[in-house]
């Protein structure tokens, strides 16, 4: 009785959670010239619509490309950071890591009002260089708590078992730590890139008319129009960011099914 | 000493403030000895270890293996194989390849690696499992491959850390004797920490007693369950008696109603005297100038199969009597009246 009463509050609850994901799907087939629920007839019209737009394929290549170099320089600084705080108990070490939780607290709002003061002065609005930097704000705190994690769940007695083999420390990271990272730093990169990709407010105030991103694009789009071509790129994006997940978490159990 | 192979002087490891975990540890070990370490839970068994190791820095002392200070040596240039207590094998990679990494370390060829693996696995009975990864395997199997791991580099020195603790009572008893024999054919100077008494009084050439961070005492098995030197020892290496009394002039030591003399004589003043369970013996006749002796009233009889203990009231000192069981002998029964005797030579006495 309790356990069938669970079940249907959890189904609630997932129902309730993607409900607004699943209606984009059928919306995005509708064959009306408005967002309208239900549709009055179905096709494919607003997905050849999409691919017509120049304006959101070049936005979600910029995208694209963005969050590819906001997860490669993430990693960069999180990893040698992660490690720094999980092993050295140095002075100022919590300092450290509230400092860098610090972005997840703030409302993005006045993160991103700060940055355009900032980037006004530097001349960074609307360029590459600006919006690396202000997605990586948002992205560090990520990164650093998602490895930092898994970094704890290591045993530490691993890496010494490997040096007192005779491992110096280089070897010690690169035959142990580095694998069993594996996992951690594979979630980490979804995370990081899904959050870059998916970035809105704070893109909002740094795009500029040349250098423009997919959620912004989009935000402009249905600002003006209201007809089911957002529901198509959604519907897309949905497909996406479930590809990226199902793939990683393939990668990852297949690394530790298989590889050394 | 100065043929030692391995040679703690002073050793001492502090956390913060508060007393050391570690203080003042002086041992020596000679080449090929396995030496227990036993002490109860946070005694720094493991802290001891771990510096001789090189995982934890020394604040204090200096280690010495064959003359060689190496007591700022980092750990991979300590050449010691260390058998961790939750093993800590590689999971990452399948058993040949966790006895396989320190010999890649040490760069030796492909052909060589294969053949020590091989020997290896061999050795500690896992031929065969070489393909497998650790959590494939059972408690038993993965403490071997920890084993195998720490032995096929030869190391100079051999650190075991309660590795048989996480195994079950019959695997542990046939790992004793493995590790035992193991260790003599290879004639590697060896330190092996443990709580269990048992297993340090079975294996170990010598143990080094430890409580709170200092030695309490370094003898032969025989040495500290025979002759323990504080009553703490006595208390840790085996179930005891113990009373608390005082000596007089001529040497007598009255505990409570009873009369008694001890093995060794000492100085008039407070003492407490223990003795081991099994060497009491329920009296018939054979009460000599040499025994001790007291009349008490049986309170509890415990049948365990091979053995019966039993509490005995002597006028308020409750001692403790074992003795083997034969299906001829009746168990006592619970309010019997009975006499105790037990040599003066098992009659410890130490100083308050
Ligand atoms: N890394 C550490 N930091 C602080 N205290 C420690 C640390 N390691 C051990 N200790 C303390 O040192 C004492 C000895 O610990 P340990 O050597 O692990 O004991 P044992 O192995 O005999 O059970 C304990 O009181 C323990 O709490
Ligand atoms: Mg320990």
């Amino acid at each position: 009785m309790g356990k069938a009463l669970f079940h249907v509050l959890v189904a609630a609850m997932l129902v309730f959670l993607l409900a607004p994901v699943l209606l984009v799907i059928p919306m995005s087939f509708s064959a009306d010239k408005v967002l309208a629920w239900p549709p009055s007839g179905f096709s494919l019209k607003w997905y050849a619509a999409m691919l017509e737009e120049r304006g959101l394929a070049e936005a979600a290549r910029n995208s694209l490309v963005l969050a590819l170099v906001v997860t490669t320089a993430t990693l960069a600084i999180a990893m040698p950071a992660a490690l720094a705080i999980d092993r050295w108990r140095f002075a100022g070490r919590d300092a450290i890591l509230a400092l860098l939780t610090a972005p997840l607290l703030l409302p993005t709002i006045v993160l991103a009002l700060a940055l355009l003061i900032i980037f006004v002065g530097a001349g960074l609005l609307g360029t590459w260089p600006g919006l690396v930097l202000a997605h990586m704000l948002v992205t560090l705190p990520y990164g650093v708590r998602v490895l930092s994690t898994s970094l704890s769940t290591l045993p530490a007695s691993v890496e010494e078992a490997a040096a007192s083999l005779g491992a110096p420390p280089s070897s010690v990271f690169r035959r142990v730590t580095l694998p069993l990272m594996v996992p951690g730093l594979v979630a980490t990169c979804a995370i990081v890139f899904l959050v870059s990709f998916d970035e809105v407010v704070i893109s909002l105030f740094i795009v500029g008319p040349q250098l423009v991103t997919l959620p912004v694009a989009l935000f402009r789009y249905v600002e003006s129009r209201t007809d089911p071509l957002v529901a198509a790129v959604s519907t897309l994006l949905v497909v996406f960011t479930l590809a990226i997940v199902l793939i990683l978490d393939r990668a990852v159990g297949l690394r530790r099914a298989v590889g050394k | 000493m100065s043929d030692a192979h391995l040679v703690l002087e002073a050793l001492e490891k502090r956390f913060g403030a508060g007393p050391p975990a570690v203080a003042a540890l002086s041992l020596a070990v000679q080449k090929g000895e396995l030496l227990g370490l036993l002490g109860p839970s946070g005694c720094g068994k493991t802290t001891t270890l771990r510096m001789i190791g090189g995982l934890a820095e020394a604040t204090a002392g200096r280690i010495l293996v064959a003359g060689h200070d190496v007591t700022t040596l980092p750990p991979h240039k300590r050449d010691m194989g260390i058998v961790f207590q939750n093993y800590a094998l590689f999971p990452h990679m399948d058993v040949a390849g966790n006895v396989a990494f320190g010999l890649e370390m040490r760069k030796q060829s492909r052909a060589e690696i294969a053949a020590k693996v091989e020997r290896a696995l061999a050795m500690v009975h896992l031929d065969g499992l070489g393909h497998r990864r650790p959590r494939e395997l059972s408690g038993g199997q993965q403490q071997r491959v920890a084993l195998a791991r720490a032995l096929v580099i030869e190391p100079s020195i051999l650190l075991l850390d309660e590795p048989l603790s996480n195994l079950d009572a019959k695997l542990r008893e046939e790992m004793r004797t493995e590790i035992r024999d193991i260790q003599k054919r290879l004639g590697i100077t060896t330190i092996f920490v443990t709580h269990d008494q048992v297993e340090a009084l079975a294996m170990c050439d010598r143990i080094a007693v430890m409580r709170a961070g200092s030695l309490e005492q370094l003898g032969t098995p025989f040495d500290i369950y025979e002759s323990p030197a504080t009553p703490f020892v006595a208390d840790f290496v085996g179930r005891i008696n113990r009373l608390d009394g005082a000596r007089d002039g001529d040497g007598d030591i009255l505990a409570g109603p009873l009369r008694l003399r001890a093995a060794k004589p000492g100085p008039a003043g407070r003492v407490t005297v223990m003795m081991r369970p099994h060497r009491l013996h329920i009296a018939t006749d054979a009460i000599g100038p040499e025994w001790n002796s007291a009349a008490g009233t049986i309170r509890r009889a415990t049948y365990v199969g091979d053995v019966l203990a039993c509490e005995v009231d002597c006028a308020g000192a409750m001692l403790t009597v074992e003795r083997h069981t034969h299906p001829g002998q009746p168990i006592p029964r619970e309010g019997e009246a009975v006499n105790l005797a037990w040599r003066v030579s098992d009659t410890l006495a130490f100083d308050a």
